[in-house]
């Protein structure tokens, strides 16, 4: 699969691209990168793989009643999306731009005549569709496992559930080409991207929990700094679009449903966006800076 | 000729007479004219203004005939016993809660309310001291308030010997149920409304096949003993309290055969029994998919919970406080409930697993006294915390309550069937969208061969 030939095709005519035209060229070049990489196929792979198993064993023994579970099906589905997803665009964001850093190729895509933020927005723009791609098709097989056993239950939170995954997917992977754009080496960028992940996911949620019974913190403390966790945004706001109403989060959720009402999607979903565009922002001005060193 | 003629203009005339809407006085001038006992047909027709019946006659719409209040008070106040009032579209009560209006006040006994479809009502019917009474197959719908200021779908009040049956309620506060004592609630089906069935201080009743969906609390009994509640379904009933039932100091409750779905409590029992002499049957449910299948204050005791599926539901058992429910019993001979998280064997195949069933969740010990941290629910945070506990056994809490003999099988229980299946096409369709929708932009994006700036890699 790799032993692709290696063609070289320079543009004919670049005083006629626009800028965004650039972009979307690097964008295209990365997709396809990614689409050739094993590590693409098998997260895909196994990402539908988990989702359907999850799905079935969340179904298991619904049938009976004519009622399926699908609110203990999309739980089951957050923990699997919540520990999967922000690996898979940690990793991918952390490989952009350091491996062409280490490979010496980001000398020659920045002899182009394209600037560095359009080489890194391409590039995380061609990523993002990617792992878009991939998300959809595991959640596509995991939807039809569901039809199929379930009938169509829970459709508009199924949606929705597809629709934050993403967001959740691009935050992070804003993430990861912070830390790649950052780095020098591969290794270097994916074991920070490694450790990221594990704060995200695990530290940030056990420190809260010990600061929480410690200070005894009030729930609107728990709330605020739970909700900065873009991994706890995405879980409430899937919540919210089931049962409109964090009341299954006890007191700090019924505190936040009470204190924002109908502008607590908003809110969680403003995290998850300052959660993409900061770490891209900052990722654009350090690309900017330090260029293929 | 001129036959035809007067024909046809006597019917536009009734036409006209038919649609416009007419003073509520003719009504009244009808029932006054009807000897007692005999049975009043409205005329079909819109009318205005509010009834008031002091004969015992049966007043039938037969489904054409609406009365409009105006958006004042009552409109129907039945004020002597044996008044049967059917087939009316009634709507337009007032709406200030402090007065209480209704489509249908009954202040006698021997009242029966049936086949009416009530709209736009603050209260729907109100039975005040009207024992033996029955309402049947009414359709009442409530206004579009906010849940506070909303009245009671249903309301009796010291009414003994009633029946209320086949109702279907939409966006009330309660069908509640004050001091009325020997009722039949059967088969009613109430949604979007706060409690469902709401009793407070009434004993002795059977509460049988009712579907409550989507309200704040499914059933909701107060201080009221002696009550058999069976085949009932509790589907999605969430928010404030988001109880499928609900307990509060009852004594001699029987559960058998409901099925509590989906609901963020399956169960609350708060301080019931209450009395020493007394004990709660919960035999046979289906507690499912529920966030908490059972929640009880710590206090909670002599419940025989047996026979029952606990399914998939988040946290099986939980007290709301630091304590245990190990003064219930979860067997009745020899027999438990089935877990769907029990963890163990049945190696000499009784049916009944070889291992007791005892959950010891730290996550959920936590909670019950650090009620916050369930703020990190469905997380793998809390997925860590329960591996932890696993791994270090001096961690882990005590059990909360022990069933000697859970079910290795999911009883077959007999249970009504709860909300209808739905279409997998949507669901189908969306998958396929999914799935071909990334093809697409897969094949699209590499299609040709052709890269318009740089190269792949250097080799």
């Amino acid at each position: 699969m790799s032993a692709v030939p290696q063609t070289v095709a320079i543009e004919s005519n670049p005083r006629r691209r626009s800028y965004a035209g650039g972009a979307l060229a690097f964008a295209r070049r990365e997709f396809r990168d990614a689409m050739s990489s094993r590590w693409f196929l098998l997260y895909t792979m196994a990402f539908s793989a988990l989702a359907v198993a999850v799905s079935f064993m969340s179904l298991s023994g619904a049938g009976s009643q004519g009622f399926a579970g699908f609110g203990r099906t999309t739980a089951g589905l957050l923990n699997l999306i919540m520990l999967i997803v922000p690996l898979m665009a940690l990793i991918a964001g952390a490989g952009t731009i350091a491996g062409e850093r280490e490979r010496g190729t980001l000398l020659y895509l920045l002899a182009q005549p394209v600037s560095r933020t359009q080489v890194i927005l391409g590039k995380y723009l061609g990523l993002a569709l990617a792992l878009v791609c991939s998300l959809c098709i595991g959640f596509g097989v995991s939807a039809g496992a569901l039809a199929w056993r379930a009938g169509g239950v829970g459709l508009g939170s199924y949606a929705t559930l597809v629709g934050m995954t993403c967001a959740l997917a691009l935050a992070m992977l804003a993430v990861g080409t912070l830390v790649s754009a950052m780095s020098r080496r591969t290794g270097v960028a994916t074991g920070v991207a490694l450790f990221v992940w594990l704060a995200l996911v695990f530290l940030s949620d056990l420190g809260l929990m010990a600061g929480s019974i410690l200070f005894k913190l009030r729930v609107q403390e728990v709330f605020g700094l739970g909700a900065l966790n873009p991994l706890q945004a995405f879980k409430m706001s899937v919540i919210v679009s089931m049962n409109a109403s964090l009341d299954v989060l006890g007191p700090a959720g019924v505190y936040a449903s009470q204190a924002f009402g109908e502008g607590l999607p908003w809110l969680l979903g403003s995290v998850i966006g300052a959660w993409t565009i900061v770490p891209l922002a900052v990722a654009v001005g350090a690309f900017a800076r330090r260029g293929s060193v | 000729m001129r036959a035809i003629l007067a024909i046809v203009i006597s019917g536009g005339l009734a036409l006209v007479a038919g649609a416009a809407p007419r003073a509520v006085s003719e009504l009244a001038a009808l029932i006054d004219a009807a000897p007692a006992g005999t049975t009043v047909v409205v005329p079909p027709g819109e009318y205005h203004g509010r009834l008031r019946i002091d004969k015992p006659i049966v007043l039938d719409g037969e489904g054409r005939a609406t009365i409009d209040g105006g958006g004042e008070g009552d409109v129907i106040e039945i004020a002597c016993a044996g008044v049967t009032v059917r087939g009316l579209r009634i709507r337009g009560t007032g709406k200030d809660v402090s007065s209480e209006p209704a489509a249908i006040r009954a202040l006698a006994g021997e009242t029966t309310i049936e086949d009416n479809q009530i709209d736009d009502a603050l209260f729907g019917v109100d039975l005040r001291e009207a024992p033996n009474s029955v309402v049947r197959r009414n359709t009442i719908r409530g206004k579009d308030l906010e849940p506070g200021r909303r009245g009671d779908g249903v309301r009796l009040w010291w009414s003994h010997g009633c029946v209320v049956e086949d109702n279907r309620v939409d966006r009330t506060r309660d069908l509640v149920f004050w001091y009325s004592e020997d009722l039949t609630v059967a088969r009613n089906h109430v949604t979007g409304s706060r409690y469902g069935l709401h009793f407070m201080y009434s004993h002795s009743t059977e509460i049988v096949g009712n579907e409550l969906t989507g309200n704040s609390v499914g059933v909701y009994l107060m201080y009221s003993n002696r009550i058999r509640l069976t085949g009932n379904v509790m589907t999605n009933n969430r928010g404030a309290s988001g109880y499928g039932i609900g307990l509060k100091d009852c004594d001699d409750i029987t559960l058998e055969g409901n099925a509590l779905l989906a609901n963020r409590v399956g169960l609350y029992i708060d301080n019931s029994p209450s009395s020493v002499d007394s004990a709660g049957v919960i035999v046979r449910n289906l507690i499912a998919f529920n966030e908490i299948g059972f929640l009880a204050t710590p206090n909670t005791h002599d419940n025989r919970i047996s026979g029952n599926a606990f399914v998939e539901n988040e946290e099986q058992a939980a007290t709301n406080g630091r304590g245990d429910l190990a003064r219930n019993t979860f067997s009745a001979d020899g027999a438990g409930n089935f877990w769907s998280d029990y963890a163990g064997f049945d190696l000499d195949g009784d049916g009944r697993g070889d291992l007791a069933y005892e959950p010891r969740s730290l996550f959920s010990s936590l909670m019950a006294t650090q009620p916050n941290l369930r703020l990190f629910v469905h997380s793998p945070a809390q997925q860590a915390v329960e591996f932890t506990a696993r791994a270090l056994p001096e961690l882990r809490p005590s059990p909360m309550f022990t069933d000697p003999a859970p079910l290795a099988r999911r009883p077959a229980l007999d249970l009504p069937t709860g909300t209808s299946e739905r279409s997998a096409w949507p669901m189908a369709t969306l998958g396929a969208a999914l799935v071909g929708g990334a093809a697409m932009v897969c094949l699209a994006l590499t299609r040709d061969g052709r890269l318009h700036v740089g190269e792949r890699r250097i080799a």
